[in-house]
């Protein structure tokens, strides 16, 4: 194996584990929005793998890209990591790379600064996530040989199904929501003993209703 | 300037003493004609001096949250295009009756303070935010008003749901808007885009009563009371075993010369449910400021005072509240959701006979986990009543853990409502 064959290798291998990691990104995402949880995991830990993973997602994605850049068996230019169709190199396949590459790029940095923003802009641009999702996977089945049989195509067809799934599973969650009022009263029903206010307190209530 | 030539030449007329908000005759409210005589009329006509005024006053939010009252009136101003201003008399808190008292005893100020806030920041529309109780009071003092041509900006009196949250700042927004009165994130602050996306200003009824008169009798007599990096009266609701009762008092008295002293207390609650719970020694050290409070977590926030009586259980008075707080979350933000009904259940364990070892533990861990992450402080007021009670009554939960309780009397101390929110409509 040659230093060039290395890069190319990294490149593969970086690019599968990151369709991996997005797949666990998004449904992780799907979890978090619907306030699902994992077995033995509290809430807010499912919070912090959604970050987490997006963030180790990105590493993998720009040693991905740098290692494509710096094979020398084909001509890739780095700008066409993040400017879609740069790439005379199988022009439409990694144009689709770069622009799921964009649209995590613009989902994280948000997040990052999502105590300054608007939170409508915000959840706009983290629902641009669907569409990164399939056009990240489109790249990785167009531009690699590799996925498109064997042991790793039925990987990639494992993604895509636990995708769909989850995204059902999301579209079902929200359909059988309860109103945003009957919530609490659910939650607090499923906590404690007493559901219904005791009566003796509007006794105190009556000393302050004057 | 505080050596205005206006503030000097008011000073041949100014009230002195307490009260300066509340009736001279306690329990006579005040009509038009009554205030007119005690105050004279609001000085309209001069918006460009009364935002150096209140700054130069020191006046601060009295809703509760103590922000710097110029600041918001000069953002505001700033602002271009359609304005609105918002006076909030939804004292969500169950405890507080001091804007309800306000209100009906001496709307005139209120409204006096409505005008020049909307004269100062160019405000074309002006609401009034409140109870339904309180409306005929302030309907027949806006005819009253209306038929002297006291009034430029016509009110509008808007009814606030039974909510803890509903006089929150961006719920108060929403619910003006018509929709349910339920918190949303930050930014845009309603200061920049609130009701309908015009600027809004929201003070406290109690604040623009202040402004009223700072309006009329300038910032150096405003500052002849209170404390120097806190001046003023403010109006505060004390409970004690006697009952509730709301005293207008200068801030920076002693704390003890609210409570009367032939109660015998175990603990002080500061700053009503999203406040702080002090020991009872605390009383006879500290003063009525937040400068004093601050060092021991509390704040004065809306003036909510309650002496807890030596024969109540502290616990299960924390365990109440809790539960009320837990129930009265808006359901939006998962932590607070999830959260407050669980430390709820826990202290409730806690209030009970003989808890599990670990209930003490989750309790703050949870506190931990929720603090910081909601769309309003409605999680980090609960964690900061929580956290004082753990502390304030550490050796009742040694006593209960091991099947006692100190307390002799089980009639529940302080007022809540018996009802819950349950569906859409109880938000709106």
């Amino acid at each position: 194996m040659t230093g060039t064959t290395a890069f190319w290798y990294a490149s593969r291998a970086t690019g599968v584990v990151a369709l991996l990691l997005l797949t666990a990104v998004l449904v992780l995402g799907i979890l978090v929005n619907r306030q699902g949880r994992l077995p033995g995991l509290p809430r807010f830990a499912v919070t912090s793998l959604h970050r987490n993973i997006s963030l180790l997602a990105v590493a993998f994605i720009t040693v991905h890209v740098l290692t494509a850049v710096l094979d020398t068996y084909v001509s890739i230019p780095l700008v066409s990591g993040v400017i879609p169709f740069a790439s005379g190199y199988e022009r439409l396949w990694l144009g689709l790379g770069a622009i799921s590459f964009d649209l995590m790029l613009a989902m994280i940095i948000t997040s990052l600064v999502r105590g300054h923003l608007n939170r409508i802009l915000w959840r706009a641009i983290h629902l641009l996530a669907y569409l990164c999702w399939p056009v990240a996977f489109a790249h990785s089945i167009g531009s690699s040989r590799d996925l498109q049989h064997g042991w790793l195509l039925d990987l990639a067809i494992g993604c895509a199904l636990v995708v769909a799934a989850a995204v059902l599973w999301r579209l079902a969650s929200a359909a059988r929501q309860l109103p945003r009022a009957a919530r609490v009263a659910a939650i607090l029903a499923q906590h404690g003993p007493h559901a219904s206010r005791q009566a003796s307190d509007r006794q105190a209530q009556e000393r302050i209703s004057r | 300037m505080v050596n205005d030539v206006a503030d000097q030449t008011a000073a041949l007329n100014q009230p002195t003493g307490l009260p300066r908000l509340l009736p001279l005759v306690p329990g006579v409210p005040e009509d038009l004609r009554t205030h007119l005589a005690r105050y004279g009329r609001p000085p309209l006509g001069d918006p460009g001096r009364l935002i150096n005024a209140v700054e130069q006053a020191g006046l601060t939010g009295r809703g509760g949250a103590a922000f710097p009252v110029y600041r918001k009136l000069a953002i505001v101003a700033r602002a271009r295009g359609r304005k609105v201003i918002v006076a909030n008399g939804a004292e969500s808190e169950p405890a507080s009756g001091k804007d309800g008292l306000l209100l009906r005893a001496a709307p005139n100020l209120v409204l006096d303070g409505l005008q020049l806030a909307a004269e100062a920041i160019g405000a074309g529309e002006a609401y009034l935010y409140l109870h339904p109780g309180v409306s005929p009071e302030i309907l027949r003092a806006l005819s009253q008003r209306a038929a002297a041509g006291l009034d430029r900006v016509s009110v509008t009196i808007t009814e606030a749901p039974p909510r803890f949250l509903a006089g929150q700042e961006s719920a108060l927004v929403n619910r003006l808007g018509g929709g349910p009165a339920v918190p949303t994130f930050t930014p845009p602050r309603v200061t920049e885009a609130g009701l309908r996306g015009a600027p809004t200003l929201v003070q406290n009824v109690e604040t623009l009563a202040h402004v009223a008169l700072i309006a009329r009798y300038g910032p150096r007599w405003f500052r002849a009371l209170g404390t120097a990096d806190e001046p003023g009266t403010m109006l505060t609701t004390v409970h004690t075993e006697h009952g509730a009762q709301i005293i207008e008092a200068e801030i920076g008295v002693p704390l003890r010369t609210l409570i009367s002293q032939d109660t015998d207390v175990q603990a002080v609650l500061i700053g009503g449910f999203h406040g702080a719970w002090l020991p009872a020694a605390a009383l006879g050290t500290l003063a009525l400021s937040n400068s004093a409070l601050n060092s021991h977590q509390a704040a004065l926030g809306a003036g909510v005072i309650a002496a807890l009586p030596a024969d109540r259980c502290g616990l299960a008075e924390a365990a109440r509240v809790v539960r009320y707080l837990a129930a009265e979350s808006a359901g939006q933000c998962g932590p607070c959701l999830n959260g407050l009904p669980r430390m709820a259940a826990a202290l409730a364990e806690l209030a009970g006979r003989g808890h599990r070892k670990q209930t003490r533990a989750d309790l703050e861990r949870w506190a931990g986990l929720v603090t910081g992450r909601g769309a309003c402080n409605h999680p980090d007021g609960t964690v900061r009543f929580v956290r004082s009670t753990l502390t304030v009554f550490a050796a009742e939960i040694g006593l209960h853990a091991r099947g006692h309780c100190s307390a002799t009397d089980r009639t529940p101390f302080l007022p809540l409502p018996d009802r819950m929110p349950l569906t859409e409509d109880d938000w709106t």
